[in-house]
């Protein structure tokens, strides 16, 4: 193991020229983090990739934060009211400043985060990206007919996705498993509040002011530019930014105590689907638990486990099956995911997985299969750094868990240290049968 | 078009140029291609096979043959090894092997750490050169293609679908005119028999170019020339296409299913492709009405930005499959080309509406064309937003071996090289010759689709209503235009299908 992360390194390090030589972080780049009086944190990594400068903006509100009854769906929601412009700046503006640049450059809402992103040629542009962003930052102005008008998009959005059963069955799981987290609804949350979101102007501003401020933003940028120029850019545009102060309390979710079932009725012909959710650990790059569960899902759930081999390959009863342990800043869900060719199978297909998950409590996994699954995290999180964007965007995720750019090298670290012992531990904690919930989703009626 | 440049590489001249051989002449129709492109200090090779066969090699009966034979090669075992010691193998090394099959073009992808590449390359090799036609493997990615065609395609994923019924529509009885999947009765009936068969007759030397690049070692080059030359000499003609076909004022399809929101998809043929000069003058014209998910785009300004209602509206040039993803895809070149508007899935109520409005906005842009400021800040777009195109090793590799289909050199660079040149008249003149807003096919999946169709026949006027009480006058005036626009909807251009029906047989069904 120790050979494979020494080759590993050297030639992942021939990525970029400014490597940590003396390290064995699997980030391989150098970066530095400044944070100016009003809290805004800045993450630099000047890379030699010529031209292209990834500008990401992440503000630490998702829909974790949407923590009064009727809101889900906001932070999604004002992410598109960002793209509104400023007074000095309106949209139509805005939108011919980045269509002049050729920039490409959208948000995305997450559980935890918003992330607004520019992606530019040319370090000469970079100033006026800097400008502009933190102008629409500080500045963001939009009237309630605006907003009223903007609203529905996001019902349009919901019925882009209308037709997709996975969504539904994530849905249901969620609203079925938690009981008081704001993880209970989905990043696009419930119709009904969607549809009442052209009547929160007033609400939008309080979002704004609890969350777009300086001391719950990040700013990550990766590429061709000079860090000292950077700063200076930032520091012009970006200081006059007031500090919010507000400090979001989540509904701590009380203990599953009793197994949870539910089954959606899908309208029209579609493959059934099975998903077994159990409460899991919050992030951290403090505690193993999380990293052990990360391994445990490949274990057993990845494309060369037994598990998947025997149901999807062999017995081809399955189009797929997965697990998902998400990385949240809060407690979440440790998922397995299956789509069933027959709907006659999903009670086997369900009870081949609990079968798996009671086999893994009682014996190790092997140490060599172990081996394999650190083998192919590390390769698929190089992968992922092949371009400037795709290191911003890789960071970007770390970085909104615990605003340390560093948190991404001590996680795989403890994949390193992870022993077959703590995965079997970490079985034995989380997969009991009152944690669990079951939701499958079919189809027959069709039209 | 221009002429194809095919180019070849022997193995002779790869073994002493390995480092600076970019591309090689091609000698014989009968033998490979290749595309090497060395980038020292990289970590990453990637993978491109190219194959020039699709879709439209399926023989009469057996459409579907091509995605099943060559998803048996990317997800089925070799001759040494099966598919569940492949991914055994291929797990530890964070790799897979891909594979996009359409019309005219398949390719089989993958990119691996230079750590693996042995290793990779070894089995993948074998994948595509002896690969094992295991009757389970059979048996289990043919259920899958039929799952995918009868459930998912059309139950699951609105906008794909409405995107699937224009092709059939805008190509009935043309080769093209099935879906790469096949049908339910042609797919049912295949043996692994059809599988060996078409491997044999299609996977040979001059159908292929084998695209590299990455920081591979000195002699791979030549080791992978070695190892595909093994393959049977020989080449697929390219199949003459018969003459697209115009549509006859609005020939419209609507797939009624229970849904509340429509999808729509509408186009028509264009003589045109990134092979012809004029391309580059009505890319800029396509971009302004609808770059693909970009404020840029005019529709996206009219239907979303000013009206909220729908999350995007878009226009291609030509053949684009990307859906969230913003930039196009590679290695889906084709002969025949067609311009197409998506109209993202929103409310039922406001169906006829957006069908008026992107229609409406289509007739201002060929009569009118594009206004002078908006031509020049498009243009500035393009050149900035094209330099995103090729970030990856794929998208490099992939935007090159595309650039060879259509005659350039280097499309993109060309691409630089060209754009300063384009006058305002030029973009104009291009809109006129190619694009028109009287003949298009249009798709819609909705619900109660005979009351749209009474609404579209008879031109019933479809107001808008917003949850905003104060919308600006200006598109308050604007939607008394297009809620009365006038379409020329002929009764008997308008075939309403049960959405179920779609994808048993080849063509549109009759109901």
């Amino acid at each position: 193991m120790k050979r494979f992360i020494s080759t590993f390194l050297s030639l992942i390090l021939l990525f970029c020229l400014t490597p940590l030589l003396q390290s064995s972080d699997i980030f391989p780049y150098d970066y530095k983090v400044e944070v100016l009086e009003n809290g805004l944190k800045i993450v630099s990594i000047p890379l030699d990739n010529p031209h292209i400068i990834s500008h990401y903006v992440i503000v630490r509100s998702g829909s974790r934060n949407e923590i009064e009854p009727g809101k889900s769906g906001f932070a999604h929601f004002f992410e598109h009211m960002m793209f509104k412009g400023t007074k000095d700046m309106p949209r139509e503006v805005y939108d011919d400043f980045l269509t002049e640049l050729g920039a490409g450059t959208n948000g995305y809402t997450t559980d935890d985060y918003t992330c607004y992103f520019v992606v530019l040629a040319g370090r000469e542009n970079l100033e006026k990206v800097i400008k502009a962003e933190a102008d629409r930052f500080i500045n963001l102005y939009y009237d309630e007919e605006m907003l009223k008008t903007e609203a529905p998009v996001i019902e349009g959005e919901y019925y882009a996705s209308v037709s997709n059963p996975g969504r539904r069955l994530f849905e249901v799981l969620r609203d079925t498993a938690f009981m008081k987290h704001s993880y209970k609804h989905t990043t696009l949350g419930y119709l009904q509040d969607i549809l009442d979101m052209p009547n929160q102007f007033e609400y939008s501003q309080l979002f704004k002011k609890r969350f777009y401020a300086p001391d719950n933003t990040i700013l990550l940028v990766a590429g061709d530019f000079d860090h000292d120029q950077l700063m200076e850019y930032v520091k012009k545009y970006y200081s006059g930014w007031e500090k919010s102060n507000y400090t979001l309390v989540t509904p701590e979710e009380p203990p599953q105590t009793k197994a949870k079932r539910a089954h959606y009725e899908w309208p029209s012909k579609t493959l059934p689907r099975l998903v077994i959710g159990f409460h899991g650990p919050a992030f951290s790059d403090e505690k193993i638990d999380k990293a052990a569960l990360d391994l445990l899902a490949e274990t057993s759930f990845s494309r060369s486990s037994a598990l998947y081999q025997k149901l999807v390959i062999e017995e081809q009863k399955c189009l797929s099956l997965y697990a998902s342990f998400a990385d949240r800043r809060d407690p979440y869900l440790l998922t397995f995911n299956a789509v069933v060719k027959d709907e006659k199978d999903l009670p086997y297909v369900e009870q081949e997985i609990i079968k798996e998950l009671e086999r893994l409590k009682k014996e190790p996994v092997s140490e060599e299969f172990l081996a394999d699954i650190k083998s192919n995290m590390k390769y698929s999180f190089a992968s992922a750094l092949g371009t400037t964007d795709g290191i911003a965007s890789s960071l970007a995720h770390y970085i909104n868990l615990t605003a340390d750019p560093g948190t991404v090298n001590k996680l795989f670290d403890f994949f390193d240290k992870v022993s077959p012992a703590d995965i079997q531990k970490m079985c034995q904690k989380y997969f009991v049968k009152t944690n669990s919930t079951v939701v499958t989703l079919s189809g027959g009626k069709t039209k | 078009m221009r002429k194809h440049v095919k180019l070849v590489l022997t193995g002779a001249i790869v073994l002493g140029l390995a480092f600076t051989i970019v591309s090689c002449r091609k000698i014989s129709p009968n033998k490979f291609s290749s595309e090497f492109l060395y980038r020292e200090g990289n970590p990453l090779v990637g993978f491109r096979i190219l194959l020039n066969v699709g879709s439209v090699n399926d023989p009469a009966g057996k459409e579907g043959l091509c995605t099943l034979a060559l998803s048996i090669l990317a997800n089925g075992g070799s001759q040494s090894l099966t598919f569940k010691e492949i991914q055994k193998k291929f797990y530890p090394m964070a790799t897979s092997v891909g594979l996009s099959v359409e019309k005219e073009m398949s390719v089989f992808t993958g990119t691996v750490h230079v750590d693996n590449l042995e290793k990779y390359y070894a089995i993948f090799k074998d994948m595509l050169l002896a690969p094992g036609f295991r009757e389970d493997d059979f048996k289990r990615i043919k259920t899958n293609q039929l799952n995918f065609l009868e459930k998912t395609l059309v139950s699951n994923m609105d906008e794909q679908f409405g995107k699937e019924i224009l092709n059939l529509l805008m190509y009935e009885g043309h080769p093209y005119g099935h879906h790469e999947a096949g049908t339910l009765e042609t797919l049912k009936a295949l043996t692994v028999d059809d599988v060996k068969a078409f491997y044999t007759e299609h996977f040979i030397q001059g159908n292929i170019t084998i695209g590299v690049i990455g920081g591979y070692p000195w002699d791979f080059p030549s080791r992978i020339i070695k190892d595909f030359s093994a393959l049977s000499e020989g080449h697929t003609p390219q199949l003459s296409l018969p003459e697209q076909r115009m549509p006859e004022g609005l020939e419209i399809v609507i797939a009624d299913k229970g849904t509340p929101a429509t999808a729509m998809s509408m186009g028509f043929p264009v003589s045109i492709s990134k092979a012809d000069d004029d391309y580059f003058a009505l890319w800029i014209a396509v971009s302004h009405f609808g770059e693909h998910r970009q404020s840029l785009s005019l529709l996206f300004q009219k239907i979303r930005e000013e009206r909220g209602q729908n999350y995007g509206d878009y226009a291609y040039a030509d053949h684009f499959i990307q859906g969230r993803r913003k930039f196009p895809a590679q290695n889906y070149c084709r002969q025949q080309q067609y311009f197409s508007i998506w109209i993202r899935p929103l409310a039922n109520s406001n169906r006829h509406f957006a069908l008026r409005q992107a229609l409406l906005e289509l007739k201002k842009l060929v009569e009118e064309g594009i206004p002078e400021e908006r031509f020049e800040i498009t243009r500035t777009y393009l050149l900035n937003y094209t330099r995103l195109y090729a970030q990856t090793l794929s998208e490099i590799l992939g935007w090159k071996m595309d650039s060879r289909y259509y005659g350039h050199k280097d499309f993109l660079a060309e691409f630089q090289k060209r754009l300063p040149q384009i006058m305002h008249d030029d973009v104009n003149r291009a809109i006129k010759k190619y694009l028109n807003f009287e003949n298009l096919y249009i798709a819609l999946i909705t619900q109660d689709a005979e009351s749209f169709k009474d609404a579209l026949v008879n031109n019933t006027p479809s107001p808008i209503t917003y949850a905003n009480p104060k919308m600006p006058e200006e598109i308050l005036e604007e939607d008394k235009i297009y809620q009365v626009f006038p379409l020329d909807v002929k009764p008997e251009n308008v075939r309403v299908v049960q959405a179920i029906s779609f994808f048993q047989k080849e063509g549109v069904p009759k109901k």
